[in-house]
């Protein structure tokens, strides 16, 4: 028997888990896109215009259809592969804990997204898909191709995402609020407003892998299969297209938004589709065939209307389904020939004859040919480029062929011709999943009805009216037709061009690595790291360097700020009456302890010093009636000694080491600075007793209300909770930080 | 160290836990909070670290090992209670009874839900303290061996 059989099968459990939730989660969502969906709206931080948001309308529908659904068939896939994924790389099989959790992760990130109408909500849904995608792409953590792709994923759409939080702040700026049917209203088509849209669109673009941020999706396939088959195909790079549809009304208030949405989608368009022609990497040809078709989506959102927007929700939904059967396609042939590049494959329709049909039907779609859904998505895209004139609908044609030319070579090169690699059998699950997507496939292809209800719902909500796009078989000679057998044709003809198409493409995609984005991106992770380095030598060298860092700037600061601001009547000495006695006893006996602490050369006198230093501080606070500060201030004083005896009882024996001279004097000199900054600040603070409005007054006449007798502690739980809230979130954070540091992440 | 040390440390422990409690159950009406007396309980804790070292400490007081459950705890009962508001649609950390309701007293405790939150910054503070004396202890050990 093998020892570790029922190990895998309790981590099969997960995956089955993740699955049978992404299918509850499907089933929810159908039902609730059924009966009209659902609205919360929860103000959960009214004062700064937070709130809860979401909305279970025709967009949040689609989208979260589209991520539950791709999500069980992927699942259910990923539970076949994942066990065989780790096997080849010698990996214990409890190793999927480190991948089901994220998985099931992004699906709920996603599903948020989907139903956000608040700005800072999508932000926040945004990053969490962005962070769960960092840990997805980079699952072969011990490859650094795999560390290297998630990084950079994370760092593109990530950094990119930022600019959809300037964007959100510029809005609230102009607009007084984050929520988007608010904003919708409210928004005039000014220069600040275009600005924030077009910001908020970058990051979208960033997220659906757009030219000339899309270089992080080919590095991505590094990723286990059922990861590109659901994040790169229907979740992470659908997640920008969907921002692009929630806010779209915002990019159309501006002409000059809308224009760029076009262009970058059909530069996107271009250079995805041409360089997934000239690509031998199984994995590579989908991944820039991505690009190329979030391309076309992009270029509908920018078309806009009622065209644009309906055809830009059925192209998403249409592709996500062709785009991730055509991805478990890649994962299922490397799994039963061990092959991976197109160029030592062919002829599996023999060995893999289900396979073979099921991936057929799913390269059909995303050809749009006809008795598949794919048809219709074309069959809007080219009404849409229709109304636009013909230099568009030249562009779309010449688009469509590009699709069709490079899946025509990605599934003949498979299934057809002589077999180069020959072919294990797999399981079974790992067709199952893409036979089904081929059925919906086919299904769409003679029903399109629910499939464009659940399209003009979604882009009802875009347009902010109801729209229907209803696409149709018409047997006739209109533009659309025309135009798609054109496409058909010349697509025939490039497949029928191998060597011309092949050195055109590879011809693009050298002056892609020359000038490309990927060069500059490459160039500032250097630079970047360098500066780092840079500043870690200055800073945290040791912990005189971390020390100075904080004190020498600290007073400078304070230097500058006297110099900029009248300091007249700013340092008064008042008189010394008899009850100051006691004070400036203690803070004789203070200062004595300072200057001991300073002086003496010693291990455990300066501690104890410093010590008593803090315990007359403490006294100072009591006398002057402060007894909650003076508690706090004994009770960490004490702890602090007692840890800093501890510790340095145990340290070996060293003899005192000679100091350079400069490094003594430097030290003197940043002690100076720190010293006289902290005495001119404090001293300026006692001068000026508190203005008469303090909102003291105010806590301590509340303080009786809210049933408390110490107006400190109230203040603590009640008036400013929220900070103390903050402040214990920030220890745990803290100490989880000192347990990776120092025990490599373990809690205890 | 002193063999005097060696025998009050190990019991002031129980004194140091009936302070904390006294404050957090006069908190309210009264000088201190829970970050004082987790600090005062941790105190207590590094002392018996300190004097005795860590897998003495750590054989004797066996609760010690579940400090991080006890975070995780604190946090979560601070959470809760800030929730309570929300839950009945007003701001988080509003606290029950509100201002000017009739509090129920048992003794000098005041049943409201701003002892409960006390209660969790008492539990995060000490058990984060006991962590970080703990990771200390083990690598000063570690360093000298």
């Amino acid at each position: 028997m093998d020892p570790s059989a029922p190990d895998s099968t309790r981590h099969g459990v997960a995956g089955i888990a993740a699955t049978a939730t992404a299918a509850v989660a499907f089933a929810a969502c159908l039902v609730g896109w059924r009966t009209g969906g659902g609205a919360v709206d929860w103000p959960w931080v009214p004062a700064l215009g937070l709130r809860l948001d979401l909305a279970f309308d025709g967009l949040g529908a689609l989208y979260a259809l589209l991520a539950t659904g791709i999500g069980t068939v992927v699942f259910a896939y990923g539970t076949a592969y994942l066990p065989r994924h780790l096997a080849h790389e010698h990996r214990p099989a409890g190793d999927a804990r480190r991948f089901w959790p994220w998985m099931v992760l992004f699906m709920g990130a996603m599903v948020g997204l989907a139903c956000a109408r608040d700005l800072i909500l999508l932000f926040v849904f945004f990053d969490l898909t962005a962070v769960a995608s960092y840990f997805l792409i980079g699952f072969d953590r011990n490859k650094r191709e795999a560390r290297g792709a998630a990084l950079m994923a994370l760092l593109i759409t990530g950094v990119s995402a930022v600019a959809l939080l300037i964007g959100a702040v510029l809005l609230y700026d102009e607009y007084g609020t984050f929520e988007l049917t608010a904003l919708f209203e409210a928004a005039r088509p000014t220069t600040n407003t275009a600005i924030a849209s077009a910001l908020i669109a970058v990051a979208a673009l960033a997220k659906s892998a757009q030219v000339p941020l899309h270089f992080w999706l080919p590095r991505a396939m590094a990723a286990p299969t059922p990861v590109s088959a659901y994040l790169h195909s229907a979740a992470m790079v659908a997640a920008g297209v969907l921002v692009i549809g929630r806010v779209h009304p915002l990019l159309a208030r501006s002409d000059v938004v809308l224009d760029g949405l076009v262009v970058v989608g059909l530069a996107s368009i271009v250079i995805g589709g041409l360089i997934a022609l000239a690509q031998d990497e199984l994995k590579q040809i989908l991944a820039h065939s991505t690009i190329s078709q979030y391309g076309y989506v992009v270029v509908l959102y920018g078309i806009g209307g009622e065209a644009g927007l309906g055809g830009a929700a059925l192209y998403v939904l249409t592709h996500a389904i062709a785009k991730s059967a055509l991805f478990m396609t890649a994962g299922a042939v490397t799994e039963a020939t061990g092959e991976s590049r197109l160029s030592h494959l062919g002829g599996l329709r023999r060995d893999l004859p289900v396979l073979a049909v099921a991936s057929g039907v799913a390269a059909a779609t995303l050809a749009a040919l006809p008795l598949t859904l794919g048809f219709f998505k074309d069959e809007l895209f080219f009404k849409a480029a229709e109304g636009e004139g013909p230099a568009l609908q030249v562009l779309a044609v010449l688009a469509a062929a590009l699709t069709f030319a490079y899946i025509g070579r990605f599934w003949l090169g498979l299934f057809t011709g002589r077999r180069r690699t020959a072919a294990q059998p797999i399981p079974a699950l790992l067709v199952v999943p893409i036979v089904v997507l081929a059925v919906v496939a086919v299904v769409g292809g003679v029903f399109v009805r629910p499939f464009a209800d659940l399209a003009s719902e979604a882009a009802s909500v875009t347009y902010g009216s109801a729209l229907s796009a209803h696409p149709a078989y018409h047997p006739d000679l209109r533009a659309e037709n025309v135009m798609a057998l054109s496409a058909w044709a010349l697509g025939v003809v490039l497949l029928l061009l191998p060597r011309v198409l092949a050195s055109v493409a590879a011809a693009v995609a050298r002056a892609g690595d020359l000038l490309g984005p990927r060069r500059a991106y490459r160039g500032a992770l250097r630079g970047i790291n360098q500066l780092s380095h840079r500043l870690h030598d200055l800073e945290v060298r040791d912990l005189r360097t971390s020390l100075a860092a904080v004190l020498v700037p600290g007073g400078a600061l304070i230097a500058l700020g006297f110099a900029v601001t009248p300091t007249a009547g700013a340092y008064s000495v008042g008189p010394i009456e008899a009850g100051d006695i006691p004070i400036i006893a203690l803070l004789l006996l203070a200062v004595a302890a300072g200057v001991t602490a300073a002086r003496d050369p010693g291990r455990l006198r300066p501690v104890l010093a410093l010590g008593v230093l803090g315990f007359a501080l403490a006294a100072v606070y009591a006398a002057i009636g402060a007894p909650d500060v003076a508690l706090v201030a004994v009770v960490v004083e004490a702890i602090l000694t007692l840890v800093f005896v501890g510790v340095f009882s145990r340290l070996p024996r060293t003899a005192g080491r000679r100091r350079g001279r400069w490094r003594a004097r430097r030290n003197v000199i940043a002690g100076i600075v720190a010293g006289l900054g902290a005495f001119a600040t404090i001293w300026a603070a006692l001068s000026r007793p508190a203005s008469e409005q303090s909102v003291a007054e105010t806590h301590i006449a509340l303080a009786d209300e809210a049933h408390g007798g110490d107006v400190v502690t109230v203040i603590l739980a009640d008036f400013r909770g929220f900070d103390t809230l903050v402040e214990i979130t920030v220890l745990a954070v803290a100490i989880i930080g000192v347990a990776a540091l120092l025990r490599r992440g373990r809690p205890w | 160290m002193s063999v005097v040390l060696e025998i009050i440390a190990p019991r002031l422990l129980g004194p140091a836990v009936m302070v904390a409690a006294a404050i957090i159950v006069k908190g309210y009406a009264d000088v201190g909070d829970g970050f004082s007396a987790g600090v005062i309980v941790a105190t207590a804790i590094a002392l018996r670290y300190v004097v005795l070292g860590a897998d003495r400490t750590e054989r004797g007081l066996p609760i010690l090992r579940r400090a991080p459950i006890f975070i995780a705890a604190g946090l979560l009962l601070s959470l809760a209670v800030a929730s309570i508001g929300p839950l009945r649609g007003q701001p988080p950390l509003t606290h029950v009874p509100a201002a000017g309701e009739h509090v129920v007293h048992l003794g000098t405790l005041e049943l409201i839900t701003a002892v409960a939150f006390d209660l969790g910054v008492f539990l995060l503070v000490t058990a984060s303290l006991v962590v970080l004396v703990h990771n200390l202890a083990r690598l000063t050990e570690r360093a000298r061996s």
